[in-house]
């Protein structure tokens, strides 16, 4: 019997991303916007016809990346010679932004700079937006799709976990229920979770 | 009783220091990483106590709540006991 590779035998793990992938139908504005505004390298592209699949009339097309740091990249695809499906238009309104791309810098000082930036070449920028753990800037690449930088403002603790899992636990009872509205609801939720948690806490150091 | 939690971290450490400073609120000691403040009857919380941006503003009852929300706005917070079910009747 062969063994297990080591990756294998234990717990698998993955280490960060690799490339994140679009479609795009502006390819000059596209390669414009990664490669000179933000100056990414353009680091890999590939052409083919199709995918070989004739059944689908798949496009031939260029899948071309951008190195954004620790090895990963940005990548588009650009099916030649189609139109945009409506269903692939970036929709305008907060919901859509949740399908984004969050860069990360390691500085207030490269935020700021990374805000000049964008701005010197045009680009509508955001003000620096401090969300609990990030501080971040948030702007459009030329497909309307949604962008951020961001920096750390300090590193995650465990605490921050179990308490993330006391948040999803009691925002899971409530989607069970079938009659979740609003955050309160959560808020209040979580309250009977948190309190167990320190009774237990409480009774373990009594004990 | 009524109150909120509060986890223990630096983002959410302003809403303590206003708490201290709020005269109908009691502030508990962490445990286990929570800070339970204690209310009585209705208050108001002022964001402008607690120098809090928005997005961490709206986001401050993150870590649990003993009672309801009357109000709240970017400016301030009324919070109040209550014994509704968390899912209404």
């Amino acid at each position: 019997m062969t063994a297990l590779a080591p990756s294998l035998s234990g717990r698998l793990s993955l280490h960060g991303v690799d490339h994140t992938a679009r479609p795009t139908w502006k390819l000059r504005e596209t390669v414009e916007f990664y490669r000179d505004i933000l100056g990414l390298p353009l680091v890999h592209a590939i052409t083919a016809k199709g995918w070989g699949r004739e059944k689908e009339q798949h496009a031939d097309f260029i899948h071309f990346f951008f190195e954004s740091g620790n090895q990963s990249c940005i990548a588009f695809f650009y099916y030649i010679g189609t139109q945009q499906p409506p269903e692939l238009v970036v929709p305008k309104g907060y919901m859509a932004m949740a399908n984004h791309t969050a860069w990360r810098v390691e500085t207030e000082d490269e935020l700021l700079a990374w805000q000049k930036r964008l701005e010197g070449k045009g680009v509508r920028v955001s003000q620096f937006v401090k969300h609990e753990i990030l501080e971040s800037i948030y702007f459009r690449d030329p497909n309307f799709y949604p962008l951020e930088i961001t920096r750390a403002l300090r590193d995650m603790e465990e605490l921050d976990a179990a308490d993330a899992k006391m948040t999803i636990d009691a925002a899971l009872t409530l989607e069970d229920s079938g009659r979740w509205t609003n955050i309160e609801q959560l808020w209040r939720a979580k309250a009977d979770f948190v309190q167990k948690l320190l009774q237990d806490a409480a009774a373990a150091s009594a004990s | 009783m009524s109150g909120f939690y509060v986890l223990d971290v630096p983002e959410f450490a302003p809403l303590v220091r206003a708490a201290e400073q709020h005269e109908r609120c009691r502030v508990h000691p962490v445990i286990a990483g929570y800070r339970y403040i204690e209310f009585d009857g209705e208050i108001e919380i002022k964001r402008d106590t607690t120098g809090l941006g928005e997005a961490v503003w709206f986001g401050c009852l993150t870590a649990g709540l003993d009672g309801k929300i009357t109000s709240f706005t970017s400016d301030a917070i009324k919070l109040a006991p209550t014994n509704e079910p968390v899912l209404g009747v």
